[in-house]
């Protein structure tokens, strides 16, 4: 069984996302408007800043990990190429891990290269800036994942996009406290590893458990 | 024979005449269980039980709000189990009960988290706590109305059925993930919020009416998710020669 | 008859909050069923012909 296809996929996808240039951005104008309206909503005292800045540059993260989930299989599954994953030889769970790793790249990498940005921006301390990137990168991957998960289970339906938050949004809890709290945790002088560690544990329960849910939630839906 | 007996008996009560024969017949008296224990155990509750020497008469919203948690979390334990088999052996019916589950489940939360919230008033002086309980409550209901609103979602009833089932034991491995960080989160941004009732503080004298409250509740989820999953059935299968019968029975 | 309870408004409501859904969680399959039936019933009508029309 060769895996050779794999990377023909993954390259596909993040051609595609390039040429949509405006499209794939999205996520990215995303977080800025989300940091630029927050100290135009609650003032710019730079204190205040930098004790909701983590939780603001996470939610908006999450938020911008949702934009793009709507089409994360739903032109695949309209045009037929969903029920060729089955019929070719490849383990469609390999295909899925691609897809997933495809929108990662896409949503999560670029918002953890500008989060050094984001955070001058909202004034965190210095010495928080190390961990919100790591916690953005153990993080983003399980946001990824649980949205994939929600795409896939939204499939079939035809108004996917509301539903898909409202599932999101429970499933997320952890990912959120953890990642925040590590954050928090560093702006204030102490050490972060306990909530990183845990974060690290959720990925790599996500990373073994979402790819077989997302492989059986398409399986049913294309049916 | 005995164990052949049983398993004849559950093969023919996943048909689906039998079952609707069998919950018409079972839920009347589910319902009557009910309407007994919680008579009882509302009058222990307003009547006998002596006030807390603390929280004086609101404790007594304990007898409606710990039942309704306990069932909002084992409805989800049942749903879980129902779900589990609907996935592995394709049982029609248990996937239609699974989905009827969660409104139930969730009309319990919300009760839990109307009077958690009423009680809260009185005791801690606010309407609402970020308290871990109050807290993983909240996306517990999230998750009920998640699975309900993805049902809801699909035309097709069975495909709809099985693709929440997915979600259903999604949700069972994050429901302890998501209580487990609610606490830790809580512990973190806030001194421990007061205790309502630690282990031994609870005199056995105010035991009664939450037996009764919580055996009543129970029936009932029982008979409201008969009742339901009845008409789902009917609903499902209304072009069905057997749903004609009856309706051609009742007719007469 | 009706005990006299400290924080007696908290109390009520929270019974009252049961009460009202409980209620629900028994009308609600009645209401649906009964509403399901009569569409039945006069799907079932049409086909056999049976059919009274209430505005010709």
């Amino acid at each position: 069984m060769s895996l050779r296809a794999l990377p023909a996929l993954l390259l596909r996808d993040l051609r595609l996302a390039v040429r949509h240039g405006g499209e794939s951005l999205m996520p990215l104008f995303f977080l800025f408007a989300v940091l630029i309206l927050v100290p135009l909503g609650v003032g710019p005292g730079p204190n205040l800043l930098a004790t909701i800045a983590p939780g603001m540059i996470w939610v908006a993260a999450l938020l911008a990990s949702l934009l793009a989930l709507e089409n994360l299989f739903r032109p695949d599954f309209e045009d037929g190429t969903l029920e060729q994953w089955w019929l070719g030889h490849l383990p469609v769970t390999g295909l899925v891990m691609t897809r997933l790793l495809s929108h990662w790249l896409i949503t999560g990498l670029p918002v953890i290269l500008f989060a050094p940005l984001a955070a001058q921006m909202l004034y965190l301390p210095d010495q928080a800036l190390g961990v919100l990137m790591l916690s953005l990168l153990i993080g983003t991957p399980i946001l990824s994942l649980i949205g994939g998960l929600a795409a896939a289970l939204t499939l079939g339906t035809n108004r996917g996009s509301v539903l898909l938050s409202i599932l999101v949004f429970p499933l997320v809890v952890p990912v959120l406290i953890f990642a925040t709290g590590a954050v928090a945790a560093a702006a204030d002088g102490f050490s972060p590893r306990a909530h990183l560690g845990l974060l690290a544990a959720l990925l790599v329960l996500a990373l073994t458990l979402v790819p077989l849910a997302v492989t059986a939630a398409l399986r049913l839906n294309i049916e | 024979m005995i164990w052949k007996t049983i398993k004849v008996g559950f093969h023919r009560l996943g048909s689906a005449p039998s079952f609707y024969r069998f919950s018409t017949v079972v839920s009347p008296w589910l319902w009557a269980g009910f309407a007994l224990c919680s008579v009882i155990g509302v009058y222990y509750a307003l009547y006998v039980v002596p006030p807390d020497y603390q929280q004086s008469d609101s404790f007594r919203i304990l007898y409606v709000h710990v039942p309704s948690a306990w069932q909002a979390m084992a409805g989800y334990v049942v749903m879980s189990i129902l779900a589990a088999i609907a996935l592995i052996w394709r049982i029609r019916l248990t996937e239609i009960m699974a989905m009827m589950c969660a409104p139930i489940g969730a009309a319990f939360t919300a009760i839990c988290l109307a009077t958690g919230s009423i009680w809260g008033r009185p005791m801690w002086g606010t309407w609402w706590e970020w308290d871990a309980r109050l807290t993983s409550m909240l996306v517990l209901l999230f998750i009920y109305l998640g699975i309900m609103g993805l049902y809801a979602a699909f035309d097709d009833k069975r495909k709809g059925a099985r693709v929440a089932c997915i979600l259903v034991l999604v949700g069972l491995v994050n429901i302890p993930i998501i209580h487990f960080s609610v606490e830790w989160w809580t512990t973190l941004h806030q001194g421990k919020t007061i205790r309502i009732f630690g282990e031994s503080s609870m005199h056995y004298s105010m035991m009664p009416p939450l037996i009764w409250m919580t055996i009543g509740v129970k029936l009932m989820f029982g008979a409201a998710l008969l009742d339901r999953a009845r008409n789902e059935l009917l609903t499902q299968d209304r072009r069905k020669g057997w749903v004609r019968k009856i309706l051609s029975n009742k007719g007469d | 008859m009706i005990p006299e309870l400290e924080y007696a408004v908290y109390v009520w409501s929270s019974y009252g909050i049961f009460a009202v859904v409980v209620a629900w969680q028994i009308l609600q399959p009645v209401l649906y069923r009964r509403r399901l039936m009569a569409e039945l019933r006069e799907e079932q009508a049409l086909q056999s012909g049976e059919y009274d029309d209430p505005n010709p």
